[in-house]
């Protein structure tokens, strides 16, 4: 008995023994950057307050769709993206077969594969990544800004922001010229849809989910010309068919979700046929990645060039 | 002494006439009050002489079968909440503590993730089949013995758990949300004619049994005793019991989701108002069931107004504190 | 099978401990060699140190030490209620942490990342105060504390449900801490769990009272014990084990429901031996489901708490016969 307690002991105390040590190397271990001369760094302040990023940095992880949408504006490629593991997404993204590693999902990026990339600077969400924001600082000098629910303001000040923390500023404001060039010629294209009332919304198999004036798509549909037929400082609003035949917008723009739709049900209602869209024809199926998922100044663009197309084919 | 019985009587016909009153106002109420308000006058209208305005289209394609399907998803799962009731002798037993309506959910979740094509029809039947595991499972846990109170509860309350994680599992790696959640939380909103067809047969039918076996149904509630006695007979009736839950509460769920609590409160206040008897208790209960889901959903519509909201969530809100009045009686609850 | 010495028994799982230790920090999206974890103890080789000292080590001991006092919960709660499905989860300690936290996530989305486990952890709390005090007058009875346990659970879950449809658009944020993950949990984690490792050797020590206990109320009053008040104090120091696991790592269900259970087959229900075992277990439990959930499909991580629902249900069906079968 004793024997067998003297193992008990032994092993417990072997273990708790492992457990300090590797305690001890832990608290010991301190960030793996080194205190370089601050002439190198950038001073860029995010969300989070300021960080001081390394002058041209080279390798980029970034952690949302619209970063990767800003740094192909700026001419970069970033090392690491956080996709969700939907490597078409990101191609349909940028145009074309890139090369960089998954991080992950955006929800949840693997920490471990990030600092294995040895990144210069890291590009986060702050909605979802506030909580790791301290960890990812221990990777990389790490910029939080406004992504996932971004207006479209925002999402152009973001990219400003970008371009600073790669040290690109002059690229950026030739391209954001570049980018109210093509907004005023696109606006030029709609001129004779100017002043309908648009309603850009999310189908799925049992919600119909309205972007308003507020949201990415719709502020930007607006600054085309089209308005949003549902001003509100929310920038989502579900709603039902009695709802949808009440507001009447004149275009109806749907991102489909994959599977059944609640829209399936709704156009054996007549009161769908009566919808002023409906009946003119002007109701309009888009690829929901484009349309509220990349966000950016190219993808905008890309919205804008899908709507001229959609409405134009219309007028002939 | 007659007097007395009379006067008895006379209550429980006054409460009768009350109910159904409530329900048709309820329903009335129901079809009127929503995004853009409808008329009395209007309804009526709508109902009786159709024409070929916006108005008459809402109410008679959406908000018609809307109040329909509150009524019928009411009944039934009250219905469902007596039985159950009486099958186990248990006044915490309802299609929710007994897990039927988080079986029936996974299963649903289950099939849409493998066969996102599944027809609303084929839907019944999965659910169907995902309540009766879920019952069977809490069943088969809470039984050896007696069961207590704290058995059931205990024993429904882990299989809920171990249902809703696998499920909240299943959603959380989709990101399909919202949606989901939406379902499972129990809703009416959207529905339209369609469901309607695809409830009503199993509602009529489960109903109409239930209705026409109460007789058998309150031999179940005399005791344990009595209950050997008879044998063969009581297996038999709580098995065909069983059959008409899973058939109430199957296709509510298939259709609506897991609404929850309607089974579970239900049954207790129509025992207080209409005396022990299944005969009038299980007819009473739908009643009363139907009349609560139909003002529940009318509240869900204020929750986040003008928005919709699940009537699950009303259903939860009131009918959980309503389980810790419950179980706080505990022991003391007469069957 | 001829049962073997508890003492033995205990031994065999902290071996078994140690080995899934090791081979836990090797998993992941970068993999690490035993030999090179050996070489980074020593105090050598920088390769691959980063990754282990921020994020496996300090992972896999939060791993064990909620695993554990997960277990250590759920032993007692089952020990206190003499009912063999009552756990954390169960009891409504859980959902009620679960309900403060999601209140701060939605609410206050802006405050400081401290403030999230803090008010979970009053959630636990909250809990079971009102539990305590509403099972008082009937002498904090085992079926009362479970009923109105499950009750206040229930509620717990309609006010969590409630906010989550009022404010959809952070539902996905708060559906992902509900199912519980050790995804992000660093060093500043870990050191939130100190008062765990304290406790549970305190807890072990006062195991005896629950056996006591357990003996029937009159007995256990006849020996000198003051029954409701060492009902609430142990149930008091499950809360605050499971409300700094929630706090930590979200809601994690099963370990507090099968550990005991796993262990009461091991080394059978004298507190002495049973808690320590659990616990064992409960460690080793979380820490494979863990390393599973990081280790199947890198870089994706599937979510602590999905891996031990997933181990947990067919152990819980296994259960449901051997019951039946009484």
């Amino acid at each position: 008995m004793k024997q067998v307690k003297k193992i008990r002991l032994a092993s417990v105390a072997a273990i708790v023994s492992i457990l300090f040590v590797l305690a001890g190397c832990g608290s010991t271990q301190n960030s793996s950057k080194e205190n370089s001369d601050n002439s190198q760094k950038v001073s860029v302040q995010h969300e989070l307050g300021k960080t001081k990023v390394p002058k041209n940095p080279k390798k980029v992880v970034v952690l949302e769709l619209s970063f990767v949408d800003a740094l192909q504006g700026l001419g970069m490629k970033p090392v690491g993206i956080a996709d969700d593991n939907k490597k078409d997404m990101i191609e349909k993204l940028v145009g074309g077969k890139i090369n960089y590693t998954s991080v992950g999902t955006r929800q949840q990026p693997n920490l471990e594969v990030i600092s294995s990339l040895q990144p210069d600077l890291i590009i986060a969400d702050v909605q979802r990544h506030k909580a790791i924001y301290k960890e990812l600082n221990k990777i990389a000098p790490t910029i939080e800004l406004k992504s996932r629910e971004s207006t479209y303001e925002e999402n152009i000040d973001s990219f400003k922001t970008i371009a600073k923390a790669v040290g690109k500023e002059k690229k950026a404001e030739q391209r954001l010229n570049e980018h109210e060039e093509t907004i005023s010629k696109l606006k030029n294209e709609l001129k004779e849809e100017s002043g309908q009332t648009v309603l850009p919304a999310v189908v799925r198999d049992t919600s119909f989910q309205a972007h308003t004036s507020s949201s990415y798509d719709g502020e930007f549909l607006e600054k085309l010309g089209l308005k949003n037929a549902v001003q509100d400082k929310e920038a989502y609003a579900e709603m039902n068919l009695e709802q949808l035949s009440d507001i009447n917008p004149d275009i109806l723009i749907l991102a489909n979700n994959e599977g059944k739709l609640v829209t399936d049900e709704w156009k054996t209602n007549p009161l769908w046929e009566n919808l002023k869209a409906v009946k003119n024809d002007k109701v309009f199926v888009v690829d929901r990645d484009l349309w509220t998922r990349f966000r950016g100044v190219i993808s905008a663009e890309a919205i804008g060039k899908d709507t001229v197309k959609l409405l134009n084919n219309k007028q002939q | 002494m007659t007097n007395l019985v009379q006067k008895q009587k006379m209550n429980k016909y006054i409460v009768l006439l009350a109910s159904v009153c409530l329900l048709i106002i309820g329903m009335i109420l129901h079809v009127a009050v929503g995004s853009s308000a409808v008329s009395f006058t209007e309804v009526m209208k709508a109902i009786f002489a159709p024409d070929d305005s916006k108005q008459t289209t809402i109410v008679q394609t959406l908000r018609l079968p809307r109040a329909v399907l509150a009524a019928l998803i009411g009944a039934s799962l009250a219905a469902a909440g007596a039985l159950m009731q009486a099958i186990t002798r248990n006044s915490l037993a309802s299609p929710q503590v007994f897990g039927v309506n988080a079986g029936a959910s996974l299963a649903i979740v289950i099939a849409f993730i493998l066969f996102p094509d599944l027809t609303s029809q084929s839907t019944v039947y999965i659910a169907f089949l995902g309540a009766a595991l879920g019952g069977i499972t809490v069943y088969l846990f809470a039984s050896g013995g007696k069961i207590t109170h704290v058995k059931l509860a205990l024993a429904g309350m882990a299989v809920h758990l171990f249902l809703s994680s696998l499920t909240q599992g299943v959603i959380v790696l989709n990101e399909q949300a919202t949606d989901v959640l939406y379902w499972l939380v129990g809703s009416i909103n959207g529905k339209d004619w369609t469901h309607v067809k695809i409830l009503l047969p199993w509602s009529f039918l489960g109903l109409l049994l239930a209705f026409g076996s109460s007789r058998s149904i309150s031999i179940l509630v005399l005791g344990e005793n009595m209950a050997t006695g008879l044998g063969e007979k009581v297996k038999w009736i709580r098995f065909f019991a069983g059959i008409l839950v899973i058939m109430l509460a199957g296709a509510s769920v298939a259709v609506a989701g897991p609404i929850g609590f309607v089974g579970l409160i239900v049954p207790h206040i129509a025992r207080k108002l209409v005396g022990g008897d299944y005969q009038r208790i299980l007819p009473f209960s739908a009643l009363l069931g139907a009349i609560l889901l139909v003002y529940a959903d009318i509240l869900s519509r204020f929750i986040a107004y003008p928005f919709e909201s699940p009537v699950g969530i009303v259903t939860a809100l009131i009918g959980a504190p309503f389980f810790l009045y419950l179980a706080r009686k505990g022991r003391n609850i007469k069957q | 099978m001829k049962r073997k010495h508890p003492y033995q028994m205990l031994s065999i799982l902290l071996l078994c401990l140690i080995i899934t230790i090791v081979i836990s920090l090797g998993i992941g999206a970068v993999y690490i060699s035993p030999g090179e974890i050996f070489q980074q103890i020593i105090g050598s080789s920088p390769g691959s140190s980063f990754i282990l000292t921020n994020y496996r080590i300090p992972r896999t001991l939060i791993a064990i030490v909620v695993g554990a006092a997960l277990a250590v919960a759920g032993a007692i709660l089952q020990g206190i209620l003499k009912n063999p499905l009552a756990s954390p989860d169960v009891i409504g300690v859980t959902k009620g942490a679960g309900l403060f936290a999601v209140f701060i996530l939605i609410v206050c989305p802006t405050a400081s990342m401290l403030l999230l486990p803090l008010s979970a952890f009053l959630g636990a709390a909250a809990i079971a105060v009102i539990l305590m005090v509403f099972s008082y007058s009937q002498g904090a009875k085992p079926h009362t504390l479970a009923l109105v346990g499950v009750a206040l659970g229930a509620i717990c879950q309609a006010g969590i449900q409630y906010f989550m449809i009022k404010f959809p658009d952070d539902v996905n944020t708060t559906l992902l801490w509900l199912t519980g993950s050790l995804w992000g949990r660093g060093w500043s984690e870990l050191w939130m769990l100190i008062p765990c490792v304290v406790l549970v050797p305190v807890i072990i020590i006062f195991a005896s009272k629950l056996d006591i206990l357990n003996l029937g109320d009159e007995i256990a009053v006849g020996l000198g014990e003051r029954t409701t008040y060492v009902r609430y104090t142990l149930l008091s120091m499950a809360v605050i084990l499971t409300g700094l696991s929630v706090a930590v790592v979200g809601s994690i269900g099963f370990i507090g429901l099968i550990a005991p259970h796993i262990g009461r087959r091991l080394v059978g229900s004298r507190s002495k031996f049973l808690l320590p075992v659990s616990a064992a277990v409960g460690a080793l439990f979380l820490l494979i489901a863990d390393s599973l959930g990081r280790g199947v499909m890198p870089p994706v991580e599937i979510p602590a708490g999905i891996v031990t629902a997933v181990i947990g249900a067919p152990y819980f069906l296994y259960l449901l016969r051997r019951e039946q079968k009484k």
